[in-house]
């Protein structure tokens, strides 16, 4: 990690250094296509990312609960398959939440 | 603290480290020589055998060019973007493991910067950080463009992130273990008697959503909406000149590179040869070095071999559009997991009643 760092910080470094120096008004200013910038940049954007992002969030922590299955399921085998029944439950509940989410066209993005 | 440690542990991260920055312009070449084959023109072959020389031209002309930032960005986040891509995508290859142990001066040492026994989750988790690094570009750097980028980029990669862990825990299901050496040494040997025992063949669904999810996961075409360039001009990084530029692509191809790596850890056999057990090879060979030296060039070509696929792809297919990216994510590929997991949960359950 230090390593990495110290590659990043290098050229960094080397290219504010060994670079020309020439700013002007034209250059800083914020690239439209070579026309002068027009309004807010910041400009509203579609709610469909946020939820996306949310709906994310939710799906991401049911697949991380995923994993700690996955790694003792291989050896619970022994002990029969109550496991396996276990998981199909909470899956059931997560085809369900994803059903929901499709019927509300929250996926949708047009 | 033995002095030795430190050194062994530095010569493994300078020699894999380096080994990932320069398959860089390697690969810059490899791409542009790519192109320039499929569509039939000469590519870059000016400076050097081939063009072999020519990023090493632009490597130089990114440093001596100016580095300027704009006005109107936040200074701090338009700084940071470009770190914070380039720092999660050199980390994730420390849990790689290239080839099984060398033994230089009687001392056994695992050729791997770190072997964690999470390494799976380790490599998923450090390497959706790269995200941050992609918002705060865009965000900070002020422009309508980078701002669509980044929105579309960091709602792109979340999405296909969940395919990706829920594939990757289909391997994790099979194996039953987060170390990715255990993993690779599971893959010795065959299945059915014919088939190499590798993830391949005991997950292919669960190999096809990680090669699509990868592809996204890696902004690359047909999955690169966010420097979609005929709309977005370069999407998150419109407004980053010079080495801040060179920057994220730097980091784009070494995450190329270590999901390549990750790929064929989980599902292509990582250091094995197909058909030919660790017990044969080392037998024939004699040395434990040089069982080593086979299997790390057996691991490069396979990577190799993946990264040609990248670029081979890259150029053949068009790019998707925003609507039918995200229903892919969250309509096909993600219940496609699900009953991934469930059927190979399945299968292991019926093997073990008989």
């Amino acid at each position: 990690m230090i390593f990495a760092l110290v590659v990043c910080v290098g050229i960094y470094v080397l290219t504010t250094w060994l670079g020309p120096k020439k700013p002007s008004n034209v250059k800083l200013s914020t690239y439209e296509c070579g026309v002068d910038p027009e309004g807010n940049a910041r400009i509203p954007f579609p709610a469909k990312f946020y939820l996306i992002a949310v709906l994310f969030l939710l799906f991401d922590v049911e697949a991380v609960f995923f994993f700690p299955w996955a790694i003792i399921y291989k050896g619970s085998l022994a002990q029969g398959g109550h496991l396996f029944w276990a998981m199909l439950i909470y899956l059931a509940f997560m085809v369900l939440a994803l059903i929901y989410v499709y019927r509300k066209d929250c996926l949708r993005m047009k | 603290m033995d002095w030795s440690v430190i050194l062994i542990a530095t010569a493994k991260i300078v020699v894999i480290y380096g080994a990932l920055l320069s398959s860089i312009p390697i690969l810059t070449w490899a791409e542009r020589r790519g192109a320039a084959f499929i569509q039939d023109r000469p590519g870059p072959n000016r400076v050097g055998p081939f063009g072999l020389f020519q990023p090493m031209a632009d490597f130089v002309k990114f440093l001596w060019k100016e580095d300027p930032i704009p006005l109107n960005v936040n200074k701090l986040l338009y700084v940071m973007g470009p770190f914070l891509t380039l720092i999660p995508a050199s980390l994730t290859i420390a849990a790689i493991p290239v080839a099984e142990s060398a033994v230089i001066f009687g001392r056994e040492i695992p050729l791997q910067i770190a072997d964690l026994n999470v390494g799976i989750l380790y490599i998923l988790s450090i390497g959706s950080l790269g995200i941050y690094g992609i918002l705060f570009g865009g965000w900070a750097s002020n422009n309508k463009f980078s701002l669509l980028g980044a929105m579309r980029s960091s709602s792109q990669m979340i999405s296909y992130e969940i395919p990706l862990a829920l594939s990757a825990a289909g391997a994790v299901l099979v194996f039953g273990s987060f170390s990715l050496r255990e993993m690779v040494q599971m893959q010795d040997g065959t299945v059915l008697g014919f088939l190499p025992a590798w993830g391949i063949c005991l997950q292919p669904l669960g190999f096809l959503i990680f090669l699509v999810a990868s592809f996204a996961e890696t902004n690359r075409i047909p999955f690169d909406l966010p420097e979609a360039e005929a709309e977005l001009v370069a999407g998150y990084h419109t407004e980053y000149g010079s080495m801040k530029f060179a920057t994220f692509f730097m980091a784009e191809y070494m995450n190329m590179v270590t999901i390549s790596a990750l790929m064929v850890v989980l599902f292509l056999g990582g250091w094995h040869l197909p058909w030919v057990s660790d017990a044969f090879l080392l037998d024939k060979l004699g040395s434990v070095n040089g069982l080593a030296l086979v299997q790390a060039l057996v691991f490069l070509a396979k990577v190799g071999f993946l990264v040609c696929f990248y670029i081979w792809i890259r150029w053949t297919l068009p790019r998707f559009r925003y609507d039918q990216l995200m229903r892919l994510a969250w309509s096909n590929l993600l219940p496609l997991s699900l009953f991934n997991l469930v059927a190979t949960a399945f299968v292991m359950y019926l093997g073990s009643l008989s």
